[in-house]
């Protein structure tokens, strides 16, 4: 056990969180490894921030238990915490001390011998694009710098580990460029977890995504995998003219096998969009299109698409399964 | 302990970064150094002819008394003014900025958080204090004279009095976002502890005599008068690491609270 523990950098235990009677986190558990991105997706409120706060010590779970780097985070937080760098998810900052102040502040917090906090800070300002702002104040900074700022201050005491909460949030497209970059980087020799839910992030950067829902982990695996899971997944999409049709339509849709998630898209001028999604194995259009005459409901528009990262993320969400691979 | 001592010193350090803080201070010794020179000239005139004030036997009346007894009761006026101001910063600030959040996922404990943000508004308030000193040179020089007894034991008041109610205005810092709420919440809190020193001249009986006993004023008036007693040391020092612990559960409650 020792040993399995010492391989994974970061590894939760059956941890749950509750808030009073809320559960923020139901049982969840996982592990990272170094070397690895692992993407936290979910819509806001999925519990992914309060997972966050647990994997960064800022307060316990209620139940289980969370290592880092082998150290029980309840036994031993201080030990724990060291190999933690945190980037929360508002990067707030003293607005009335100067980036290199800052730093060093931060650095002596976290244990950094004395004689080593200057050449440390100096390293971290470089790596981070910061080596000319030492001197400007905190407060004065745009928001990209801040994120610098922000993410210098994490790599303080070179933490084996890194949680990022939604690290590219607010920034404009060059800054998210850089950012990325340098969480590539990072990635190499450490093991990050990143939160966001800007879905295309995640196949950019993370070598594996978890999609977290209500507390839960609905789906856990390598970008590879979820994209075969997309292959193995589609969507019909109807488009009715008459919307009195539409009661009936959706019964007739309801009865036949291999409809599933059936949805109201929108309704746009007495148009209405039905979606389902189906298995690529069968065609149901031609069967729909019988029933449809035979029912006597007018049909304008019936299209196949394959689901997008999207659509799998938003079913998963409704019902909380996805498929056969990930169940 | 360094790391108590990094936040005492970034807590002290931003009570000078801001305005506000540079203004206590200039306010402070502005209005402590009116009422000094204000005492000083009434005692001045009186002893000039004390008979015109109805007092026939002016030797009664020692200077010290006069003068730095006032003096020491007219300042302790201006901590309810001064400590919300002082306070309102330390935690509420940090909430409402949400760098309390990082500054939990450091390698700290909670009490080296406390610890630390109380020891810097502490520095700050010797930062206060100790420049009175100076009021003692000036009454020297003018040709005073004061026993040193009351006069050290004044300052002592004062210092156990000014802590004490640091250690609530944090407490009260501590649960809140606000700093305007923190520092008046701090302001009615020291307010009713200010009011509990009337009870004895309205009221009597065991109940309100609790309440004298209770009041922090009562205690210091004790100093004030060159009287050194160990129940108003335990006073003090039980008020203050009283609202010490508060402070310490009130930011666990992080741990249950969304």
């Amino acid at each position: 056990m020792g040993a399995m523990e010492s391989s994974s950098s970061i590894k939760l235990d059956n941890v749950s969180k509750k808030y009073g009677a809320f559960h923020a986190l139901r049982d969840v558990s996982f592990d990272v490894k170094e070397g690895e991105i692992v993407g936290f997706l979910g819509p806001n409120g999925a519990g992914k921030t309060t997972a966050m706060r647990i994997l960064s010590g800022f307060f316990p779970p209620t139940s289980g238990r969370v290592f880092v780097c082998g150290v029980d985070m309840s036994k031993n937080p201080h030990k724990a915490k060291r190999a933690i760098g945190y980037l929360p998810e508002t990067v707030s900052l003293y607005p009335d001390m100067k980036v290199l102040e800052y730093l060093r502040f931060v650095a002596k917090l976290k244990g950094v011998p004395a004689h080593e906090i200057r050449g440390h800070v100096r390293s971290k300002m470089s790596f981070c694009g910061l080596a000319d702002s030492g001197h400007r104040l905190i407060g004065r900074l745009s928001k990209g710098y801040r994120q610098r700022v922000g993410l210098a201050q994490a790599l303080v005491a070179d933490p084996k580990v890194l949680i990022l909460d939604e690290p590219t949030t607010g920034l404009d497209p060059t800054q998210i460029k850089e950012i990325r970059e340098l969480i590539r980087a990072l990635g190499q020799n450490r093991a990050v977890i990143l939160s966001t839910h800007i879905l295309p992030e995640v196949s950019m950067l993370c070598s594996r995504v978890m999609m977290i829902n209500q507390g839960e982990i609905l789906a856990s695996g390598t970008v590879p995998e979820l994209a075969s899971c997309l292959q193995d997944r589609e969507a019909i999409h109807i488009k009715i003219t008459n919307k009195k049709d539409q009661e009936r339509a959706l019964k007739v849709l309801g009865g036949i096998p291999g409809v599933e998630s059936l949805t109201v898209a929108e309704e746009v001028r007495g148009e209405t969009f039905i979606t389902f999604e189906t298995s690529p194995d069968q065609d149901l259009r031609p069967c729909i299109m019988k029933l449809f005459v035979e029912q006597g409901i007018s049909l304008s528009e019936i299209q196949r698409v394959q689901l997008s990262l999207e659509d799998i993320f938003l079913g998963l969400l409704k019902n909380g399964k996805l498929g056969r691979r990930f169940s | 302990m360094k790391k108590v001592l990094t936040i005492a010193s970034r807590e002290l350090g931003s009570c000078f970064h801001s305005w506000l803080g540079v203004l206590m201070a200039v306010l402070f010794f502005l209005i402590s150094g009116i009422f000094f020179v204000i005492l000083v000239l009434s005692y001045s005139k009186i002893s000039m002819n004390p008979q015109q004030y109805g007092l026939s036997n002016f030797s009664g009346i020692s200077q010290t008394q006069y003068i730095f007894g006032s003096f020491f009761s007219n300042v302790s006026i201006m901590l309810l003014f001064l400590v919300p101001i002082m306070t309102m910063r330390s935690f509420a600030e940090e909430k409402r900025q949400e760098t309390l959040e990082l500054l939990f996922t450091y390698p700290l404990s909670d009490y080296e958080i406390v610890a630390g943000k109380l020891l810097g508004i502490l520095l700050f308030f010797a930062a206060l204090v100790l420049p009175l000193a100076g009021y003692l040179a000036v009454f020297h020089w003018i040709g005073g004279e004061f026993d040193w007894g009351p006069v050290s034991l004044g300052f002592l008041g004062f210092w156990f009095l000014g802590t004490a109610y640091l250690s609530a205005g944090v407490f009260i810092s501590s649960l809140t976002k606000s700093p305007i709420i923190s520092a008046l919440g701090t302001f009615g809190v020291l307010v009713v502890f200010w009011i509990f020193d009337w009870v004895d001249d309205v009221a009597s009986g065991p109940w309100a005599r609790i309440f004298s006993d209770l009041s922090p004023l009562a205690h210091y008036k004790n100093f004030t008068l060159g009287i050194l007693d160990v129940q108003d040391l335990v006073y003090f020092g039980f008020f203050f690491f009283y609202f010490l612990f508060l402070t310490l559960r009130s930011i666990e409650t992080r741990n249950w609270k969304s």
